[in-house]
């Protein structure tokens, strides 16, 4: 009797644990359903869930709304920003980790303390730098003020590589072997898996990145997804019709979700710090 | 962010040993770890240093960009003592804080404990817990305001099959706040399951199952059991929510309400935003950031030492 009432009890949870999670995943799963509805089902009351015939054509009106090179500026935005930060957060949380050096501690606390600034506190003073440098409105002044955000990757990597052990650093160095060497064929091999928690976590934060976009990036050449996304959400009678807004959402939405399946690994650490034992 | 919060905490005593110079520890050697180092602390120092030392900087400034920034002392920090906006905004930010952060503690242990569970697909299911984190604020926004359409949307839908007519969410003054702490909820809570999830799993199980043949109950359980599990792990959950909610604070609020109606979702940081590029007084938005820099490490602060003395 114990184990029968023991397995409904189970079951009752296990399916209390679905209807939970599809009410959380609900805003996504309709997002899907609603880019693929006519206008007119969309805008229907009471609202439909299921799409009564599929409009893939919102789709193509979407990648038109948002110029397709919205599109395109949000992949370079993210592939560059995420490639240079990793370069310098690697090689700077190899140094930071490994070697001995007088400002050592100096240096991670002032890197550190970035995470604790709100990033609308410097907004206008990192503005004035980027247009002293002729940035507003380039590639350049999009990308590099986010790339030098080092500190949360920078401290990701010194907090993994410091827990490696130091002979195969020494056996390195006996070898003769460069630190430039070293950082290539020993540290970076070793530190894969800190690499794909940093990735997953910067290419999330890279490609949903809304406030430094809206003021450097105003002209349609540098303009990325999030920016043309974000006015269809201020207004109940938008530019376009809504099921088109829907699936402009799921064009930006749905990349991160099909990366986040496929590596949920990587998704999961980056998202937990990896400081998480 | 947890890995800052741990370095600072942990490394006291660093495994695996820093490298002591070896004897061949010579100026090369020195040379490459500043030639690794520099790229990254150019970069930091130029746009975020620099940004940093300017604020401070300008707070003592009246700016509004055109011709040079004039210095007026303290003038700034006098007329935000005098400012009524600023209270407003501080209590604005307070309320969306504690009743975005709390819930947020409290259903990610109650639904990481919910899904501390083995079965068959328990991997698919438990993704569906965390993929709304993936989610942006400008997309997020417009999934919310679909769903909270007056008269229109799924939520009003829903009230009224029991009878209830939903107010105009975003657009009324008493919960327009509400409405937006709740979509920040909803992106915050993966990152809390995750985080607690990771705690209950070093929880052994035969402790568990110990207690349940004693015949402790779930509420015994979770207060002499998980909660000493969780404990520390606590904190840190609310100190990543809160940097959460600080950024949502100006996200959601820039696409969705703009500070209305009538400055009911005016939190501190959008204050910032629409004294500097509203009112374009830089000197005085330079000021508020301040103010916010030094409430927001006041918080933290606090919160980093209770985790000290948690330990």
């Amino acid at each position: 009797m114990i184990t029968l009432s023991a397995r409904i009890r189970r079951g009752i949870r296990i399916a209390f644990i679905v209807i939970v999670g599809l009410i959380l995943a609900f805003p996504l799963i309709y997002l899907v359903f609603g880019s693929l509805m006519s206008d007119s089902q969309l805008t229907s009351f009471p609202p439909a869930f299921f799409p009564h015939s599929i409009h893939l054509g919102n789709y193509s009106a979407a990648w038109n709304y948002m110029k397709g090179r919205a599109v395109l500026n949000s992949v370079i935005f993210t592939v560059v920003t995420v490639a240079l930060q990793w370069a310098l957060c690697i090689s700077g949380g190899f140094v930071l980790a490994k070697l001995r050096f007088r400002s050592s501690n100096a240096i991670t606390v002032l890197l550190g303390i970035s995470l604790f600034i709100p990033a609308i506190t410097t907004l206008v003073p990192t503005f004035i730098v980027a247009e002293k440098l002729h940035m507003i409105n380039t590639y350049p002044g999009l990308i590099l003020p986010i790339v030098a955000q080092t500190g949360f990757g920078t401290l990701l990597f010194r907090q993994y590589l410091v827990a490696l052990p130091g002979e195969l650093i020494d056996a390195a160095r006996v070898d003769g072997s460069s630190w430039f060497t070293i950082l290539r064929r020993v540290i970076i091999p070793l530190a894969a898996p800190a690499t794909g928690a940093y990735v997953a976590i910067s290419v999330l934060t890279a490609w949903n990145m809304y406030l430094w976009p809206l003021v450097v990036a105003t002209s349609p050449n540098v303009q990325v997804m999030t920016e043309t996304l974000a006015p269809l959400a201020s207004s109940e009678y938008g530019q376009i019709p809504e099921n088109i807004a829907f699936a402009a959402t799921a064009l930006t939405t749905l990349p991160m979700v099909v990366a986040f399946l496929l590596a949920q690994r990587s998704f999961v650490r980056g998202l937990s710090g990896s400081g998480v034992e | 962010m947890a890995v800052a919060i741990r370095v600072k905490a942990k490394n006291k005593k660093p495994v695996g040993g820093v490298q002591d110079p070896p004897s061949s520890w010579d100026n090369r050697d020195r040379a490459a770890a500043y030639g690794l180092l520099a790229p990254n602390l150019i970069l930091y120092t130029v746009f975020i240093v620099v940004p940093v030392l300017l604020a401070l900087g300008l707070s003592f400034t009246s700016w509004n960009l055109v011709g040079a920034p004039q210095w007026v002392g303290l003038a700034n920090y006098k007329a935000m003592v005098n400012d009524p906006a600023v209270p407003q905004a501080i209590e604005t930010t307070m309320i969306f804080l504690v009743f975005g952060v709390v819930p947020t503690v409290v259903l990610g242990l109650l639904l990481a404990i919910l899904v501390n569970v083995q079965f068959r697909f328990v991997g698919v299911v438990r993704t569906l817990y965390f993929v709304p984190a993936v989610v942006s604020f400008a997309a997020s926004a417009i999934l919310w305001q679909w769903i909270y359409r007056p008269g229109q949307g799924f939520l009003d839908y829903a009230l009224k099959q029991v009878g209830i007519d939903g107010p105009a969410w975003l657009s009324n003054t008493h919960t327009a706040l509400f409405a937006l702490d709740i979509i920040a909820i909803w992106l915050s809570l993966p990152t809390a399951i995750l985080l607690y999830l990771a705690a209950l799993q070093r929880i052994p199980k035969h402790v568990i199952e110990a207690a349940m043949l004693d015949g402790a109950g779930a509420f015994t359980r979770l207060r002499k059991i998980i909660w000493p599990g969780v404990r520390n792990m606590t904190i840190l959950v609310v100190i990543v929510a809160i940097i959460a909610f600080t950024n949502s604070s100006f996200d959601l609020v820039n696409i969705l309400t703009q500070g209305g109606p009538i400055n009911a979702t005016s939190t501190l940081i959008y204050y910032i935003y629409y004294a500097a590029f509203n009112n374009v007084q830089l000197g005085y938005a330079a000021a508020l950031s301040v103010l916010q820099i030094a409430l927001f490490a006041a918080i933290l602060g606090l919160l980093a030492l209770a985790r000290r003395f948690a330990r």
